[in-house]
């Protein structure tokens, strides 16, 4: 239970995961689902990554509570046509489930992959996306996430982000032979509030590799830009094009007509 | 005395009858999903949100729906009436495949009952909430496109009188306009998605990709509605005019095959051709069909004019672009993350897309012989009045 920064005095909201202190007691999801009021099925945290590692005696463990990223620029905000997400300011990415249609475009368009839908839910029971929130109540009331307060190993602490990402520097810088020098989440996807440090290859934790620094919105919200100047422009053309061709063709019908009358 | 049953003609032909039995069964399957949820019936998971609902129901309904603004196009903003016997069965096709759309998503949805949210609560951000719009409205334009088939049909000489003079030409170029919009943004939805469609299909040029297939789709399906239609109802086909529009489709076929492989190679990935494996394989099934063997059959003026070359081009257009839409909206989809567990349709939620095409046929059947759907430029009018009397006096 680490708070790095005085909770009063936070400008955005992250969380730190140590790969190498998480011992895998899985805490963090049971805390996770009393919080929330759900079922241990029902989790916004699962546990990712290969497991134990390695070949006897030389074993590792690569284990890591995968939630929301919270990232800078949300994929899911940006896709959600009714905006039942809203990134808030303060770091977290925040899901209104009475908005919500149940389209489940949110969960293509999320780089880590971290909606889940209530699949099991029929009309009247009002299936939701299940995702972390960041305990935004919790943190609103002056708390840390349930995750963190639970956490026996300080695998998960919670800060500033700017804080974080400094304090996580200095541990790579403090022991450069335990940690891959790179702090996941600084830049994949724009920046995520979910920052990763690991003594294994970020892969064999389950998160994703293949993501670029560019939010992967911001190309998609290019596009949809110039869609609205563009459907005013070929309206017009469309019109002028229709009355072009009609003009063009009684001029023709008209041509033909005198044509028949010189040749009577 | 004896009293006479009568039983209706529907009752006793085999077609309609299966059709009314599957339209049933994607019925029954559709109020399991509804009471107990989609997992109670399909096989999406969190792995695979999007399945075969969203391919066919959206994907393929939209893009096969696209005869009705091509056509309309042709006749009414290039002004080309000789088409105008086309124009009716394409609008019909249109409206149909498009409230497929609209039950699909009500079914696919997990909370249908707040789909108007998408109207209150816009987010100008998302290519989702714009197709929404446009499928909504253009269901509405597509519906009016109809209706004075119906008051014709219902001898409201005034109403026919006044669409055709004032709202058919609004309604067309808002229906053009609202067309190249969404369908260039259904394949819009997948750049958002770079990490997750093969780069062979990720593109950040898909929208004009998917514009060009559809209007091509769009008179293939022209011809190919045409077609079985005339099988179903013993019609002759009005090959004077399908000839044409088939020789319209290789210059779209081969303007999208340029346009892909001009994507390609200005992306660099031309490499990626010839070493995807079975990604390679399913790239040259969706050109072959869509794009070489519809060129090489409608570049020929004997399969052109003959009904079965008429039918058999155009089906390799729709096939090759079912294809297309299912890799883009499902199947290359890949690189998940979480889970390595695939995904494939169940039986009840592919019955429930049966049962709405089947649902669809009966709907056209029915207005085919109970509206002037098919007709000639002027005598469509005599056309029915005979066909009335004919029917009265069968009674």
């Amino acid at each position: 239970m680490t708070t790095l920064t005085d909770i009063s005095s936070i400008k955005k909201r992250a969380i730190l995961f140590d790969a190498t202190r998480c011992i895998d007691c899985r805490a963090c999801m049971v805390a996770c689902s009393v919080e929330n009021n759900v079922p241990n099925d029902v989790t916004r945290i699962w546990l990712a990554g290969d497991g134990v590692v390695g070949q006897y005696p030389d074993l590792d463990r690569a284990t890591m509570p995968y939630h929301c990223m919270h990232c800078e620029k949300p994929a899911c905000a940006s896709a959600c046509p009714v905006g039942a997400y809203t990134k808030r300011p303060d770091g977290p990415v925040i899901y209104d489930g009475d908005k919500c249609i149940g389209c489940r475009y949110c969960m293509n368009a999320c780089p880590f992959d971290v909606p889940h839908f209530e699949w099991d839910r029929g009309v009247d029971e009002h299936p939701i996306i299940i995702k972390c929130d960041l305990c935004s109540n919790r943190v609103d009331s002056g708390g840390e996430p349930a995750c963190v307060a639970t956490c026996p190993t300080d695998a998960l602490i919670f800060g500033d982000r700017d804080d974080l990402l400094k304090y996580a520097k200095e541990r790579i810088g403090n022991y450069p032979d335990r940690y891959v020098h790179e702090v996941y989440g600084e830049t994949e996807n724009g920046g995520t509030s979910y920052l990763i440090i690991s003594h294994v290859p970020f892969e064999q934790l389950g998160l994703p590799t293949n993501i670029g620094d560019e939010p992967v919105s911001e190309l998609s919200e290019k596009i949809m830009e110039v869609t609205l100047p563009f459907a005013v422009g070929w309206a017009a053309v469309l019109s002028g094009v229709t009355a072009g061709v009609r003009k063009y063709h009684q001029k023709q019908a008209a041509e033909s007509a005198e044509e028949t009358e010189k040749e009577a | 005395m004896k009293i006479k049953i009568r039983v209706p003609d529907w009752m006793l032909s085999p077609g309609v009858m299966t059709l009314v039995v599957l339209t049933l069964l994607g019925g029954i399957a559709a109020i399991v999903r509804f009471i107990h949820g989609i997992g109670a019936i399909s096989n999406l998971n969190d792995a695979y949100p999007w399945g075969f609902w969203i391919s066919f129901d959206i994907y393929t309904g939209v893009a096969l729906g696209a005869g009705a603004f091509t056509m309309a196009a042709v006749v009414y903003i290039f002004d080309i009436k000789k088409y105008t016997p086309l124009v009716r069965p394409s609008v019909l096709t249109g409206f149909l495949g498009y409230a497929m759309v609209a039950v699909g998503l009500l079914v696919d949805l997990g909370r249908p009952e707040n789909i108007w949210h998408m109207i209150v609560y816009q987010n100008h951000h998302s290519f989702l909430f714009e197709i929404g719009i446009c499928v909504m409205t253009y269901l509405t334009v597509l519906l009016f496109e109809f209706l004075p088939v119906i008051f014709e049909g219902l001898h409201f000489d005034n109403v026919v009188h006044f669409f055709h003079k004032w709202l058919t030409l609004p309604l067309v170029i808002l229906g053009v306009v609202l067309s190249t919009l969404h369908q260039s943004s259904l394949g819009s939805l997948t750049i958002i998605e770079p990490e997750k469609l093969h780069p062979l299909w990720w593109t950040p040029f898909i929208p004009v990709l998917f514009f060009v297939s559809a209007v091509t789709v769009g008179f293939a399906m022209v011809i190919f509605e045409s077609e079985m239609s005339a099988r179903a109802f013993n019609r002759s086909i009005e090959i004077h005019l399908l000839k044409d529009v088939a020789s319209w489709i290789p210059y779209g076929s081969g303007l999208y095959l340029l346009l892909r492989f001009g994507q390609l190679a200005y992306e660099g990935k031309l490499g990626l051709l010839f070493t995807s494996g079975n990604y390679t394989i399913v790239f040259w099934a969706e050109i072959i069909l869509f794009g070489i063997i519809p060129i090489i059959m409608f570049a020929q003026k004997k399969m052109r004019e003959s009904p079965d070359g008429l039918l058999y081009g155009s089906l390799s257009v729709v096939l090759g672009l079912v294809l297309n839409r299912f890799d883009v909206s499902w199947i290359m989809l890949g690189g998940r993350i979480f889970t390595t567990s695939g995904y494939v349709p169940s039986l009840p939620e592919v019955s429930i897309s049966v049962g709405m095409v089947a649902a669809s046929l009966l709907v056209f059947r029915y207005i085919a012989l109970h509206f002037p759907l098919f007709v000639e430029e002027e005598d469509y009018h005599d056309q029915h009045v005979a066909y009335r009397e004919a029917s009265q006096a069968g009674d």
